[in-house]
């Protein structure tokens, strides 16, 4: 018998289907994802949802496992709402509704990108960020005001990890391209000028991805220039503007904190850079630990704790998916009070 | 021999620039500096300050034409990427906003629907009306700042992006006055054009919706 109350948090949105168990006061007990990995182009949801169910009981097996856990001692699921692929949504709300209702232990539900921050704020021991969340599928630049996640920044057509791996599939690296850009990049200094676009506090990429697809193409590829040096001038450009929205943001808030996750912060150059603006506002820098800044179900679990704690099981109809939610729809009441 | 530029304090250190107050042959100005980011590399660091401050410094000047509020240029300097400007004494619109009463919020956001309509009649976009960019002076005349991001255009969606973003400020900051700011905005805004028999303000306000329905996570439901 554990001594404290444990939740198992699912999940579920796009490539990972990952299961996370934490207990009440914060401790993380186990982490395992299996990780959808397409042989070739995009995400199919459907050859995803697929992946996941043939799965998910194994990787919620490993997960009991290596926190020496049986089911049992389970004392809450929560899951990914949203927001995400639907079919793949649906499969993480199917499991938790059917764990929740087996076991007859409350179920909640939890916002994919508010889970992001929240995980941030645990163990980066930091109350009350400016967050840059970069991942495949988002690029928000968000702090709490009046009791929500407040979007001051975002992309206006596609996320900063989408355009990575876009450019990674037209240069025919293989997934995940992200960190074979980063490495391609180190080895140029040679920037080749490519749109920027910075709208306000929002981020237009698509013309950035146009741009560099077509140095690929140019008769010139191979001859004036080479792929490393696109690398370097893609990531010199898209990271510049991710750091000047970020920094008009923290001017803006006057937030003293700086959080970056998502799997896009795995990157070293990004970090640099918010490092070096955080820095200037004198405001702490944190990135969230590789192992949690990218989709897992620890976070999916510890924000579920907090939603829990503060307002409660959702009823079975509450625990219908919502593929386009965005998080500043949502309150947030564990923020409002203090909470132990 | 007395100096004939000076730079006397700092006022404010913003994201991009820092404003410096001081005089010139006698005028009080302020001096917006755009500070070299270390985060980027030099040659985009360079391209990026020098545009923006020849941008700043030809918009300022240019919508004077139409009789807009904005601060004189006195000297640019792309070297330091400087621009030397009157200093217009008042109070940022952000600041200001909490202590308004209704009226007065009323009758200056509908103002500014008009001082933006001229601009967008006209095709100038601003590219980041917020209420930090606005400076209202104890005369209550109202003026522009900061056209770092103007650009040229004619084109229904980059004047409803520019409203756009003035919406998105206005939410996320300030949130209680919003309805009545935005809507007070758009009736300035729709005046102006209607007093000069223009109906482009139908479409460019109907833009604003789809623009949010494009917008990442938006209810199917919502979307057009």
């Amino acid at each position: 018998m554990k001594s404290n109350k444990i939740a198992l948090g699912i999940e579920s949105t796009a490539h990972t289907w990952g299961v996370g168990l934490v207990d009440f006061t914060g401790k993380v007990l186990s982490l395992v994802n299996d990780v959808y990995v397409p042989e070739k182009g995009g995400l199919h949801p459907a050859l995803v949802r697929e992946q996941h169910l043939n799965n998910f009981m194994r990787v919620i097996n490993d997960a009991l496992t290596q926190a020496k856990c049986s089911i049992k001692d389970i004392n809450l699921i929560a899951f990914s709402q949203s927001p995400g692929l639907g079919p793949v949504l649906k499969i993480g709300a199917l499991v938790a509704r059917m764990l929740g209702q087996l076991l007859k232990i409350p179920i909640v539900g939890v916002n994919h990108c508010i889970a992001h921050i929240e995980i941030g704020r645990l163990l980066c021991n930091i109350d009350d960020p400016l967050s840059l969340y970069v991942s495949g599928g988002n690029t928000i630049v968000s702090a709490y005001e009046s009791g929500r996640y407040q979007i001051f920044g975002e992309t206006l057509d596609i996320p900063i990890g989408n355009l990575l791996d876009s450019f990674a599939r037209e240069a025919e690296i293989s997934h995940p391209g992200g960190p074979k850009i980063e490495n391609l990049a180190k080895k140029s200094n040679r920037y080749l000028t490519l749109p920027y676009v910075v709208k306000g506090m929002d981020l237009s990429f698509s013309g950035l991805f146009t741009a560099a697809k077509r140095l690929l193409e140019s008769e010139k590829y191979e001859k004036e220039y080479n792929l490393c040096d696109i690398a370097f001038s893609l990531q010199e450009t898209a990271f510049a503007m991710l750091t000047e929205v970020t920094e008009r943001a923290i001017a803006h808030t006057e937030k003293t904190e700086v959080l970056l996750t998502g799997g896009v912060a795995a990157n070293k150059r990004l970090q640099e850079m918010i490092n070096s603006i955080s820095d200037e506002h004198n405001a702490k820098f944190e990135v969230v630990p590789l192992k949690y800044a990218g989709d897992n179900g620890a976070m999916i679990a510890w924000t579920g704790i907090l939603r829990y704690k503060s307002k409660g099981e959702f009823n079975l109809a509450e625990t219908i998916i919502n593929p386009k939610e965005r998080m500043d729809n949502i309150s947030i009441p564990w923020r409002s009070k203090v909470i132990n | 021999m007395t100096r004939k530029i000076t730079k006397e304090k700092l006022l404010h250190k913003g994201a991009e620039a820092s404003l410096f107050y001081g005089h010139w042959f006698g005028k009080e100005v302020i001096f917006k500096h755009r500070i070299i980011k270390d985060y980027r590399i030099e040659q985009l660091d360079r391209t990026i300050r020098t545009i923006r401050t020849l941008n700043e410094a030809r918009a300022l000047i240019k919508v004077k034409e139409y009789r807009i509020n904005t601060p004189q240029v006195y000297e640019i300097d792309t070297e330091s990427s400087t621009i030397i400007m009157k200093y217009i004494s008042g109070s940022k619109l952000k600041n200001l906003i909490k202590t308004l009463s209704i009226s007065k919020k009323k009758d200056i956001f509908t103002k500014l629907g008009r001082i933006i309509a001229i601009l967008h009649i006209n095709g100038h976009i601003h590219g980041d009306i917020t209420t930090s960019n606005i400076i209202i002076t104890s005369s209550e005349d109202i003026f522009l700042i900061d056209f770092g991001l103007h650009d040229y255009s004619d084109s229904i969606e980059d004047k409803s992006v520019d409203i756009h973003l003035l919406k998105r400020v206005l939410i996320s900051s300030h949130g209680d006055d919003f309805k009545l700011c935005f809507n007070a905005f758009l009736e300035g805004y729709e005046s102006e054009f209607r007093d000069r028999g223009n109906n482009a303000y139908n479409d460019i306000i109907k833009n604003i919706s789809i623009i949010e329905t494009r917008g990442r996570y938006v209810k199917k439901e919502n979307r057009l």
